[in-house]
């Protein structure tokens, strides 16, 4: 070996170093870029933003806020309190009973255990709005439109939470440690709650944040059955916001209104990005 | 001594009956709001069943005469369920092929020890935040910034590329770019987390043996690492795919539910979803929901197979 | 502080619980001893049958030991005897009551897990008096009891940590520790140490010796390791595909195998196995091998006289330590020596057979590498097993 040789590689190496850099900062300023525009744009006012683009924040931050919050047509509070309803009980619901469901079916020897394991990941794949037809039918027939529990209940079966929580607890509960609590003279559900859901706590944790981002971020549903102004969650007053007379709205009002929709979202990841992308891959791909 | 407890007997102690207990709930939810309603479509897909203005026409049983309404070409000269099968079709391949390309490239980035990729945190944090992002909220916020008298055309004027603002929304082309562009944003950090697990599950021996071996990046890529790594990126792909079906947030509220220009960016939702509004015209929306649930198993039973075999 | 009494129990898994059952059992014998053969167990229009014709008096305060290779029903019983499985038929009493359908949190039984099975949420103190806080005692009391423990077995400075920041042994501890707190009837041990290293495995070993002479309960212990049944059993029962193979004390079992597979299974270096003659010579029974005859003790001599046996051809079994070097007998190559310490094992050819041979050192060096040597061995502690039943002849 020559030194001219090792010279070469480590040319080429810097040379596919910078390049790489290059793209990655490129695509990171692409993911940021428009949230950024948003976020100058709700710190300006109406004419300011008439009047010509601009990178850099402005003073009017807090008007926009004050305005957005009061806003007659859009009431972005009663949004936001029906989205964190919905939210959180859905969260809560969803990863309390897959967590029972896949713990039915990983300690339990039944009969049929094994044809609801395969059942339920066959129905795993079929897009919610397959059953939507019925369900809003149903929600009519019934007079359930604008009930916000109609959009928390269904988040007992989700076979996806189901299909992780089963593989998390394949992965960590020993099926002796229910039975030494058995012997400890507990009963089957404090066996449950008291010991496997501790367990199952970081999976439970994820879960709830992708259970919560998902509720908070839901349109389809919530837009069918939600047409009272004080049941609308966020994302159907950001649709009903794109169909208003754009002439007429206080620019800077819309970009803080956006802004207050993803704002929880944005902060929870903040947060909690690490967490979130560890559980991007436990979730999806098999262990 | 003391007898034992009479009362604590149990006709046996077989722990079965709590399996069947710990069920019950995710059965009797999914049973009520999924299943009985996925049912009630089926049903409903052979009836003539809507409403117009204040009356309620039928349901009349009519067969499969929805389903044939999908397949003609109607007044205005299409096949409906082509034509939006093609419009999702394409929406989706113009966010996915990007998507996968800058993925594959960025897991390999990532994963490369000859690069050492600093900040990879950072970088993952960065590109994976779209994916949560509110999708009405971002369509939004892109009807805002690519509207006539949006920040890009007052970019774009003020730097003297364009003398008159472009009129982004009223092109195909640029709808769907728009619409291709944010699916992109939103899923290739995804799906480069995803991939880039997917490599790290290959045993690191085998890149070794095959470096001693003397392969080059390029062979190893494609003789080892592609090879390898194929389950978990059809798995990948194939979500993708349903998810790709199931695309409406963002050219709903980007086109304001009309998939503007000339329905052109109307997906299989938002033709779904048409017909839910004020006609609620339970009988074609049924014929369309049947035709995704068939679509969408097909699918599925790929990734069924993938997770299912061990 | 009770008897137990297994009348017939008789243990069917379905055939659809089977399938990983097996797959279970065929991992898990894999893991302890890779050249052991499937479990051989019967199958039957109910299932596969795991323990049958299972009777066995404990009495209070003994220590019974179930010991047998995977597979062969001993983990089953135990799990019978905790309220774990089902008892397909057959009957179990516990202190005088029948128990088949009660659960196992009213038979006043503890166990203690092969993996310790400890909860990681809760620290050792918790572990411990968890069920004892499901009782609902007293605050002070469950302190007291816990304290108590946690004193006999060593690990009062443990007691805030969580399992986690514990090693095997430790952990090994509070298993035990979570069991005694509840002053069980009966103690079960489900392969409690096999989860150790050696060295960790006999100083628990002797720790559980101790244990039982500081609490006074009923015992039923499982384990494939011989080693350990025959050094802490009251009486050791032998198991082998479902069925009991022998019951008695650890001395009688191993004096007196009551068929081929105990006297394979119980004793280490294995037992060694010629095909003989059993003859009768002057009205004297005598074990022809190969031409080298023996003359059986008088005792078995009785013993086969009251059976009356008939000359056959046996399978004639040996201990290791038993074999003596002598001028004349059965004629064997050495093809390893182990030197021990005060004996050396020999490792050696017959006839094409492996034969081990335990010779006392007594100070000299030898070198028996490569040599031949003739051995033999006496009448009295030879065994003698029929080839069509593999049952020791004079039981």
């Amino acid at each position: 070996m020559n030194s001219n040789a090792n010279r070469n590689a480590k040319i080429k190496l810097f040379i596919s170093r910078f390049v790489v850099y290059a793209i990655l900062i490129f695509l990171a300023f692409l993911c940021l870029f428009f949230f950024w525009l948003m976020f100058v744009n709700s710190t300006r006012s109406n004419a300011q933003l008439q009047s010509g683009f601009a990178l850099f924040p402005k003073e009017n931050f807090l008007k926009n806020f004050y305005n957005a919050w009061h806003d007659g047509t859009i009431d972005i509070p009663t949004g936001m309190k029906n989205s964190f309803i919905v939210a959180i009980c859905s969260a809560l619901l969803t990863t309390y009973f897959s967590a029972l469901t896949a713990y039915g079916t990983y300690v339990y020897n039944f009969r049929f255990k094994k044809a609801v394991h395969l059942f339920i990941l066959a129905i795993m794949m079929i897009p919610s709005q397959v059953s939507a037809v019925g369900f809003i039918q149903l929600a009519f027939k019934f007079h359930l439109t604008n009930k916000l529990w109609l959009l928390i209940v269904p988040s007992i079966a989700a076979p996806a939470v189901y299909f992780y929580m089963r593989q998390y607890l394949q992965a960590t509960l020993p099926l002796e440690m229910v039975e030494a609590a058995r012997i400890d003279g507990s009963n089957e559900f404090r066996i449950f709650n008291q010991i496997v859901l501790p367990i199952m706590k970081p999976a439970m944790a994820v879960q709830m944040i992708f259970s919560f981002v998902g509720s908070w971020n839901n349109y389809f549903m919530p837009s069918l059955l939600l047409n009272d102004a004080k049941k609308k969650t966020v994302p159907v007053m950001i649709g009903t916001l794109r169909s208003a007379d754009f002439t007429k709205f206080d620019m800077g009002k819309v970009y803080m209104l956006m802004l207050m929709a993803i704002l929880p979202v944005m902060v929870i990841y903040i947060i909690l990005s690490k967490s979130i992308i560890k559980g991007v891959t436990s979730g999806s791909v098999k262990g | 001594m003391e007898k034992m407890k009479k009362l604590s007997k149990t006709k046996s102690i077989s722990y079965a009956k709590w399996g069947y207990i710990f069920i019950i709930p995710f059965f009797v939810v999914y049973l009520i709001f999924t299943l009985y309603p996925q049912l009630l479509t089926i049903y409903n897909s052979f009836f003539e069943y809507y409403r117009d203005g204040l009356n309620v026409i039928g349901p009349n049983f009519v067969g499969l005469r929805n389903y044939k309404e999908l397949f003609t070409i109607n007044n205005a000269g299409y096949v409906p369920i082509v034509k939006y099968s093609l419009n999702t079709l394409i929406l989706w391949i113009i966010g996915a092929v990007p998507q996968f390309l800058i993925a594959m490239l960025l897991a390999l980035f990532f994963t490369s020890t000859r690069l050492n990729i600093k900040g990879q945190q950072f970088f993952k944090t960065v590109i994976y935040m779209p994916n949560l992002i509110m999708a009405s909220a971002f369509s939004m916020l892109f009807f805002a910034l690519f509207s006539q008298v949006g920040p890009i055309n007052q970019l774009l004027q003020s730097w003297g590329a364009v003398n008159e603002p472009i009129n982004f929304l009223g092109m195909t082309i640029s709808v769907r770019g728009l619409i291709g562009l944010m699916n992109f944003l939103m899923w290739f950090g995804n799906t480069t987390i995803l991939l880039m697990a997917g490599i790290q599950g290959i045993d690191e021996s085998m890149f070794e043996s095959a470096r001693l071996d003397g392969s080059n990046s390029t062979q190893v890529f494609f003789n080892i690492t592609m090879p390898l790594l194929m389950p978990i990126f059809i798995y990948v792909f194939i979500t993708s795919m349903i998810g790709g079906i199931q695309m409406f947030d963002v050219p709903q509220v980007l086109t304001n539910g009309k998939g503007t220009p000339n329905l052109t960016s109307t997906t299989l939702i938002m033709y779904l979803n048409n017909f839910l509004g004020v006609s609620k015209n339970f009988g074609m929306a049924g014929a369309v929901s049947v035709l995704l649930f068939i679509i969408t198993a097909v699918l599925s039973a790929f990734v069924f197979k993938t997770i299912t075999r061990k | 502080m009770a008897e137990v009494t297994l009348k017939n129990i008789k243990k069917v898994y379905p055939i659809g619980d089977t399938e990983k059952k097996q797959r279970k059992a065929l991992k898990k014998s894999k893991e302890e001893n890779p050249e052991s053969n499937k479990a051989n167990l019967q199958i039957t229009d109910e299932g596969v049958v795991a323990v049958q014709e299972f009777s066995l008096d404990i009495k209070d305060k003994e220590f019974v030991v179930l010991v047998g290779p995977s597979g062969c029903g001993k983990s089953t019983t135990l799990r019978m005897v905790a309220g774990l499985e089902e008892i397909t038929s057959g009957e179990l009493y516990i202190d005088g009551n029948l128990v088949n359908s009660v659960e196992p949190k009213d038979r006043d039984i503890a166990m203690v897990f092969q993996t310790y099975a400890l909860y990681p949420h809760m620290t050792v103190r918790d572990n411990m008096a968890y069920s004892l806080k499901i009782k609902k005692l007293p605050k002070e009391e469950i302190e007291a009891k816990v304290n108590e423990a946690a004193e006999i077995l060593d690990i009062t400075q443990y007691l805030d940590r969580k399992p986690k920041a514990l090693s095997g042994g430790q952990r090994q501890r509070v298993a035990i520790g979570r069991a005694i707190v509840r002053d069980p009837k009966v103690l079960l041990m489900d392969e409690p140490l096999s989860n150790l290293d050696a060295k960790l495995r006999n100083q628990m070993r002797s720790e559980i010796i101790k244990l039982r002479q500081r609490i006074n309960t009923t015992f039923i212990y499982v384990t494939h390791d011989q080693t350990e049944a025959m050094t802490l059993g009251d009486r050791i029962v032998v198991m082998k595909d479902g069925f009991i193979q022998q019951i008695g004390t650890p001395q009688e079992v191993y004096d007196h195998p009551s068929n081929l597979f105990v006297s394979g299974f119980i004793g280490t270096p294995q037992m060694n196995y010629f095909d003989a003659k059993l003859e009768v010579e002057n009205g004297k029974y005598v074990v022809n091998t190969d031409g080298y005859k023996v003359v059986l003790s008088e005792e078995k001599q009785v013993r086969l006289k009251e059976k009356d046996v008939k000359p056959q051809d046996v399978t004639l079994g040996v201990r290791p330590d038993h074999i003596v070097l002598s001028e004349n007998g059965l004629k064997g190559k050495v093809d390893v020596s182990e030197l021990m310490g005060p004996s050396c094992h020999l490792h050696m050819t017959v006839d094409g057979k492996d034969v081990i041979a335990i010779v006392p050192t007594e100070g000299k060096k030898v070198d028996y590498v490569n040599k031949e040597v003739d051995f033999g061995f006496n009448g009295n502690v030879c065994h003698i097993f029929s080839k069509e039943d593999e049952k020791n002849l004079e039981y």
